[in-house]
């Protein structure tokens, strides 16, 4: 017991090390881990965050009228592993600070993130495509920005009049 | 004639265990004559929930296997995965995973020696060395994001840097926990209540511990030298300077203080990392191909060597995925640590093994 004495009355004196939470709010790094936050302005629809998701907490469905699709992020399955942030190639996904998740069990299928995420329109048909926010064109689609945003059809097409154009096909004569 | 021998159950659940586990002990007034383990309460399945997802989810998965080795099942699960796929990890990922392996260590061990002060009932170090553990704590979720899951790897390197503003705060908690470390040794080490319960029992020998194939702080303290950071170095630890704790006594006494020893060795590795951790990527950008075959990778994790195999068959799904936990190969031991021990020292044996059952059932 002795050696510990000095310890015992140091800590006495140094008074509760605990947060007096809820009456003061609790430290919390800035870094932390906490409640999923989805930005649909980013989101192209990818499907990453879902495919890496080991909670199954992201949804993606096609909605009612075909004009988009619904985005749902469950935050009761959620176990803030980060792994969708993560891999978000546009930044649309994050992990905020905010870990007061406690709710009333009548909110228990309310709680979680639904965005409807509209299609983009192919620039040359106007055929639905995955969307294409000015963010992500400034980003992903800065290598041909014009082709960024075709739909895969015309894209194919502008690619073979391209080829064609540069090279010439020439009929070979049979000898 | 009275009866002077009977059967003792201890557990599944049970005040003085962590987690669940039966043990069948014959008794003898006081003296424990023999222990049969029993196993399996605490099974999850995770094996073949492992089997149903794909590579990226299963690094979430493994990470939940056990809250304090945390970081030891993602890395090992990753450098399995990286082996199947000839992934080279940037050498900048390979510093980082050390780090975040080194401060888990840190906080585990103090954590088991924490409870083995509440489990003689001397509740005010136990809370301090809590307190003390609170310093890695907060470095965790400073760092990394959570206390426990830090989230670090990812196959093909790490998820989050060690940059200037994460450095200084890290160094500064190693800065604090340094002093306050060697302090709470000391008090191990030299105080009476530790000294009388736990010196001399649960113990070891040498040859026992060859003979049961210990693993970790277990078979270092009864005189195994058998550390695979240096055994058989990955990532980083070749580069590293760090000396392997052992100890020749076996007892609960000497693995409580041999895991301090490690810890204080820890900090001097997390520091050589942040001084020496050049700069570059923190993991390959590239989405890794995993070709079909089998893979296997080991690391030292806190309570000793784990294990993972992979086989794949060239799907987004491992075919298979199993691991082998250091716990497996220490409780064993057990019967021969438990053999003729007092009835009330059987919580203290059994945690001296920092015995992990939910890794060990899965």
């Amino acid at each position: 017991m002795l050696p510990f004495l000095k310890i015992m009355l140091r800590n006495l004196l140094l008074g509760p090390s605990t947060d007096p939470f809820p009456f003061a709010p609790a430290k919390t790094h800035k870094n932390f881990r906490g409640c999923a936050e989805h930005d649909p302005e980013k989101c192209i629809l990818c499907g990453i965050c879902r495919h890496v998701c080991a909670a199954g907490a992201i949804q993606i469905h096609p909605s009612e009228d075909g004009s988009g699709m619904q985005y749902l992020l469950w935050h009761n399955s959620c176990v803030f592993c980060g792994m969708c942030a993560h891999y978000c190639p546009t930044g649309a996904l994050t992990m905020s600070d905010n870990w007061h998740l406690a709710h009333s069990g009548a909110e228990m299928f309310s709680n979680c993130i639904s965005d409807f995420i509209p299609f983009g329109a192919c620039a040359q048909c106007g055929a639905k495509i995955q969307p294409r926010p000015q963010t992500i064109i400034d980003t992903l689609g800065a290598r041909s920005p014009d082709r960024f945003l075709l739909c895969p059809q015309c894209k194919r097409q502008g690619i073979v009049q391209n080829v064609a154009q540069a090279r010439p096909t020439r009929r070979q004569e049979n000898p | 004639m009275p009866s002077t021998t009977y059967t003792l159950p201890i557990g599944p659940l049970h005040v003085a265990l962590e987690e669940p586990m039966y043990f069948d002990i014959q008794v003898e007034g006081e003296t424990v004559r023999s222990v049969e383990l029993s196993a399996g309460h605490v099974h999850r399945g995770m094996e073949a929930l492992a089997m149903q997802r794909n590579y990226f989810q299963n690094v979430t998965l493994v990470e939940r296997v056990c809250s304090l080795c945390s970081n030891s099942h993602p890395a090992t699960y990753c450098m399995a995965v990286e082996n199947l796929s000839g992934l080279i990890v940037p050498e900048r990922a390979r510093y980082l995973r050390v780090i975040a392996d080194e401060v888990k260590r840190i906080a585990s061990h103090l954590f088991n020696v924490g409870i083995m002060a509440h489990l003689t009932g001397f509740d005010s170090l136990f809370m301090h060395a809590m307190e003390v553990r609170e310093i890695m704590q907060d470095a965790k979720e400073g760092v990394y994001g959570n206390r426990m899951n830090l989230g670090q790897c990812i196959i093909g390197g790490c998820r989050r840097d060690i940059d200037d503003s994460t450095a200084p705060f890290l160094l500064g908690q190693l800065e604090l926990l340094k002093p306050q470390l060697h302090e709470l040794y000391g008090v191990f080490e030299r105080d009476p209540l530790i000294r009388t319960r736990t010196q001399g029992i649960g113990l070891l020998s040498h040859a026992e511990a060859r003979r049961h194939a210990v693993v970790g702080p277990v078979a270092r303290a009864s005189g195994v030298a058998y550390d695979l950071r240096r055994k058989a170095p990955y990532a980083v630890y070749p580069d590293l300077d760090f000396e392997v704790q052992t100890d020749t006594k076996g007892d609960v006494h000497s693995r409580a203080l041999l895991r301090l020893r490690e810890a204080v060795e820890s900090v001097k590795i997390v520091e050589q990392c942040l001084r020496q951790m050049p700069g570059g990527p923190i993991n390959t950008r590239e989405v890794p191909v995993i070709p079909p075959g089998e893979a296997v990778a080991r690391s030292e994790a806190p309570r000793g060597e784990v294990f993972y195999y992979v086989r794949s068959d060239g799907t987004d799904t491992p075919q298979r995925l199993k691991w082998r936990v250091p716990t497996y190969m220490n409780w064993e031991a057990l019967q021969v640590m438990l053999a003729n021990c007092q009835v009330a020292d059987i919580a203290l044996i059994v945690n001296s093994i920092d015995p992990c059952i939910s890794c060990t059932e899965r």
